[in-house]
């Protein structure tokens, strides 16, 4: 049996009978036995995931109607509620904790059929872009596991990018699905903010992050987007999209479309293999009937300072509410006096997500919210006129996606103003709430490059064309695993 | 610059105990510090905006119960209240 | 000079739902933690969803206290630590970035002296704790979470009261009309609570939290002052804190606050995109606010000549103008006021007595017009009464049961008056004399048929058979 095949093409053989569910999602999981120790993508595996693909056979068989993905094995980044089923955010903190309800996304991929075949690992909380952070220990890079697969969805990126699932889902706060995609070699992808419901996402900065698809082609992103996107009832800021159909047409092309390359993104501090890949897409895209030329986004320069000031300030007050006392870990109140508990029993959040909490206590709080949370504020405000103004004259934007390459565990973790500058190129697009995506380009000395795209807002289906485009461009080795 | 007592403060404020002083507060340092940045922005006239909602699309006033019992899947004592440590006064 | 400045929250009751859930917003009908689900318990992944009726039935409150309303509606946390406090944020709002509240500055009068109101915002309210345990070391507290996130409008005025006198007037004025607008029942237990900021002579501000009702709330404020007065008047400088309200003691207590809990970090909901009250809404809602207590008041007066105290008392009692509007016509509108105010206020002066009452308004219009057409008199109107509120039977059903009709058949009362005169040659002589002092043969009259003989009548045939 063939692993190693898209979503799109997993559907058609299912529904052609080629393939069982049953059969395939029996050797994902045989290979997740096999391969996960090492890579440490999953956080849990779903035992009962070789029953739901019986029962979806079963179906197909005797000819009821059967949803989109027939059976299909997805991962689950762990930070999204799957009812009756342990959520942990790679935080000790959750460790026990067992969602009582589904996040959308995941009622809407179980009425299409979907298997979610494992929760995978992330930074705890999704609070860093190598996935060291999680609580349980860190993913690694399938194309070299001395190397971090990128964060905080590692675990998604790690899963599509070694076979363990056709396809992820994780959730992008400053490129957290861009970033390890880009890292692990698979198409990552942030939507235009509100475009899929973040209901039973367990938040971390809530007025930027957004769930996003991490798959094998970017026609499976829009294969992913057409059954989890649109306004849910469930989520105020979620937009109506009509119904939009991503694959049709997604083989449109990009003549005569205007790129803007971001001139910020390509500057100071950027690897010069990551330059001339971006070169070579530029020039790949002019190929394609593109015309590409650079643009200046002033604020991109203090978007990482604006980001991370915003993201402390709103996780602080998201993961208030981890008191331990309406669910958690076992800790008796007795003989405690509330303040005393509280501060204890928090004592269970890793290291880093400690420190950007006290980050986050300190941005707002009365005598600095001038100088720090304000200003970001503002930073981010401008960031959205200067994007605005910029797509006013291109359809499209381009920049890699990681200014660096992959780098080794253990390597930066311990210097974090290196680590903020990392997210230089990704966090534009969630102050500005635009789609952006990451496409796998280039392999260079065996690491993995991703070039990354972003559109203006609703505009998520040009921006699939144009990735689709930008992907037929190159033909990249496999995973050597 | 950020002081020790300033991070000892809002580490009391956000209710998190700290062992690792020393280097904690080091590197809280570090990152705030490296915030300084927006000082040079010169966004100071800028208006802060938001995405908006109509009220007619807002949820409409229906009393729909939880389809389970709730309580039964949190931490519960004496049957159905959550418990708390006591309270200073 | 004393200053006091109110902070008064208010549930909206008349809501079926829950500010940002569908639980219900009426949580005193549950056993512990019932009702409660994902949202308003702040589970992780769960999010707040704006009830669109909350947002309407605060803006009507701030148009009636002549506040401005803003274009957009923005929510803040505001974030701290405590239990009853399910996500150890509370959603508010708040004016950092222009008016975004519900209610911007506006003002009522009361009697000649008016308050301004700073604010009004939209908010949720807490959860419910218990105390347990009698010695400190054992102690634990219990946690009811139903009444988290019910709808809470939170009304701030400014400095302007002079007297703990002027806050109950206010207090009352504003329940009134609060019950007026069918946005909140004050009677209800917990629907009305208070924070109230004192200070005398400009010195320091006192806050008081946790003020219970509006009964205590002019309590609190009578204590506070007389504390401060005693401790200025020994030259101790007043402190300023907050201080909170002993609900068994009577007293008002320190609250020995921390600095550091006091930071609240506030900052916008981003759950929440800004609410955009576009001049149709605004309009629509003010089409649909029912009339004003005042507006009531003049219309009785100047339509229906009732007087102007009855009036008063009519207008202002939601219950009351209700059962009068539904009740009344042309005709009967007075007679209708004064059965209102004379009799059924007795009868249904607590909300228990009310809600058990079996009245109805077409009760009230069958007993007036059986005034007027005398088929009862309004002596034997008060029983009836009595007996529909009990039971809820038809009136006529009760005149005959009680035998409250009025003789009113012209033979039976002639022969009853003949036997007053036989019996009362005197005043019979007396009375063909001296006309005046026939009263005392209708009186008579009255005594032997219990009171149910039509006066009028009455004296009609007497003055017959005396000719």
């Amino acid at each position: 049996m063939n692993l190693k095949i898209s979503a799109l093409d997993f559907v058609q053989q299912v529904q052609n009978g080629d393939i069982s569910a049953e059969d395939f999602v029996a050797e994902t999981i045989q290979r997740i036995q096999k391969i996960d120790d090492d890579l440490h993508a999953f956080l849990s595996v779903n035992d009962d995931a070789i029953n739901q693909a019986k029962s979806i056979d079963k179906k197909i068989k005797s000819g009821e109607k059967v949803g989109a993905c027939f059976g299909m094995p997805i991962s689950i980044k762990d930070n999204m509620c799957i009812k009756n089923s342990k959520t942990t955010c790679a935080s000790k903190m959750l460790e026990n904790f067992v969602a009582p309800y589904d996040a959308t996304v995941i009622s809407k991929l179980k009425q299409q059929d979907a298997i979610f075949i494992g929760k995978v690992n992330m930074d705890e909380f999704a609070m860093g872009l190598t996935t060291e952070f999680s609580a349980y220990g860190p993913s690694k890079n399938p194309w070299n596991p001395e190397y971090v697969p990128g964060g905080s969805s590692g675990g998604s990126a790690v899963s599509v990018s070694a076979f363990e699932c056709v396809a992820s889902l994780g959730s992008d706060t400053g490129g957290s699905v861009r970033n390890p995609a880009s890292f692990c070699s698979v198409v990552g992808y942030k939507p235009t903010y509100g475009l899929i419901s973040r209901y039973g996402l367990i938040s971390y900065a809530n007025s930027i992050e957004q769930i996003g698809p991490l798959t094998r082609t970017v026609k499976d992103t829009a294969f992913m987007l057409n059954m989890i996107a649109g306004l849910d009832s469930n989520d105020n800021t979620t937009i109506d999209n009509k119904n939009e159909d991503y694959l049709s047409g997604i083989d449109s092309g990009i003549e005569g479309k205007k790129i803007g390359i971001i001139t910020e993104m390509i500057g100071d501090g950027i690897d010069s293999t990551v330059l001339s890949a971006t070169k070579d897409a530029i020039s790949k895209l002019e190929g394609l009937g593109a015309t590409c030329e650079e643009v200046s986004l002033d604020m991109v320069k203090y978007s990482v300072a604006a980001y991370y000031t915003i993201t402390a300030t709103e996780a602080g007050s998201n993961l208030a509410r981890y008191d331990n006392l309406r669910y958690g870990y076992e800790f008796p109140v007795e003989g405690y006096e509330f303040n005393s508990y509280i501060s204890k029993a928090r004592q269970k959040f890793g290291p880093e997500v400690t420190r950007r909490m006290i980050i986050g206590g300190f941005v707002p709080s009365a005598g600095h919210a001038g100088k720090y949370f304000l200003k970001a504020m503002k930073v981010k405000s401008k960031l959205i006129k200067e994007i605005n103004e910029a797509f006013k004259k291109f359809d499209l934007l381009i920049a890699p996606t990681v200014p660096v390459l992959p780098f080794k565990l253990g390597e930066k973790i311990n210097d974090p103003v290196s680590l903020f500058l990392i997210d230089i190129n990704t966090v534009t697009a969630n102050l500005t709430g635009k789609p952006a995506i990451s496409v796998p380009f280039a392999i260079s000395n065996g690491l993995p490059i991703g070039m990354q795209l972003f559109a203006n807002s609703n505009e998520d289906k040009l921006l699939l064309q144009a990735a689709c485009a930008l992907e037929s461009t190159v033909k990249l080795p496999e995973v050597p695993i | 610059m950020v002081t020790e007592k300033e991070i000892e403060h809002v580490s009391k404020l956000m209710k998190i105990d700290v062992d690792d002083h020393t280097e904690y507060v080091d590197k809280v340092q570090k990152m705030i510090n490296y915030f300084d940045i927006l000082d040079s922005a010169g966004v100071e006239s800028e208006e802060i905006s938001m995405p908006e909602i109509s009220l007619e699309s807002l949820r409409k006033d229906e009393h729909v119960a939880f389809d389970d019992k709730l309580i039964e899947k949190l931490n519960h004592y004496k049957g159905t209240y959550v418990r708390a440590p006591k309270m200073s006064s | 000079m004393t200053k006091i400045g109110l902070e008064i929250h208010c549930q909206l009751t008349h809501l079926k739902s829950k500010l940002f859930c569908s639980c219900k917003a009426n949580y005193r009908e549950f056993e512990i933690n019932e009702n409660i689900c994902p949202v308003c318990m702040g589970l992780p992944g769960s999010l707040p969803r704006l009830n669109q009726e909350a947002v309407k039935k605060a803006t009507i409150i701030a148009m009636a206290l002549n506040c401005s309303t803003p274009e957009k509606i923005a929510f803040f946390r505001k974030n701290y630590f405590y239990p009853d406090l399910p996500k150890n944020f509370q959603i508010t709002q708040l004016n950092i970035y222009g008016d975004t509240s519900v209610g911007g500055s506006g003002s009522i009068m009361v009697g000649d002296k008016k308050i301004r109101i700073t604010r009004i915002q939209l908010e949720e309210d807490p959860g419910r704790l218990i105390y347990e345990g009698s010695s400190s070391k054992n102690q634990i507290t219990l946690v009811d979470y139903n009444r988290a996130g019910t709808p809470l409008v939170e009304i701030v005025t400014e400095p302007d009261f002079e007297s703990p006198k002027q806050v109950r007037e206010f207090l009352n004025i504003l329940s009134d009309l609060l019950e007026n607008l069918g946005v909140s029942d004050p009677s209800l237990e917990g629907a009305m609570r208070a924070d109230a900021n004192v200070s005398i002579e400009g010195g320091n501000k006192v806050e008081v939290k946790n003020i219970g009702s509006f009964h205590d709330l002019e309590k609190a404020a009578h204590f506070e002052i007389t504390r401060q007065n005693s401790l200025h008047s020994r030259d101790i400088e007043i402190v300023q804190e907050t201080r909170h309200w002993d609900d068994k003691r009577k007293i008002t207590v320190s609250s020995r606050s921390k600095e550091e809990d006091l930071d609240y970090r506030y900052f916008l909901e981003g759950d929440i995109p800004w609410v955009t009250m576009n001049d149709g809404i605004v309009d629509e809602l003010k089409s649909e606010m029912p009339e004003s207590i005042n507006s009531k008041k003049e219309r009785y007066i100047s339509k229906y000549t009732i007087p102007v105290q009855v009036s008063e008392v009519l207008s202002s009692d939601k219950y009351y103008s209700d059962l009068f509007e539904q009740s009344h016509n042309e005709s009967n509108a007075k007679e209708i006021a004064n059965i209102i105010t004379t009799d059924l206020m007795g009868l249904v002066d607590t909300r228990e007595k009310r809600d058990k009452s079996k009245m109805t308004s077409k009760h009230l219009s069958d007993l007036a017009d059986s005034i007027q057409s005398g088929k009862i008199s309004r002596n034997s109107s008060k029983n009836a009464l009595h007996e529909i509120v009990k039971t809820g039977k038809e009136l006529s059903q009760i005149i005959s049961e009680l035998d409250l009709g009025n003789v009113s058949d012209e033979s039976e009362l002639a022969g009853i008056i003949s036997e007053v005169i036989s019996a009362e040659p005197q005043a019979v002589e007396q009375a063909k004399s001296n006309p005046q002092t026939i009263n005392y043969l209708v009186g008579k009259v009255m005594q032997k048929t219990k009171g149910k003989a039509d006066p009028t009548k009455t004296l009609d045939l007497l003055k017959k058979q005396l000719t």
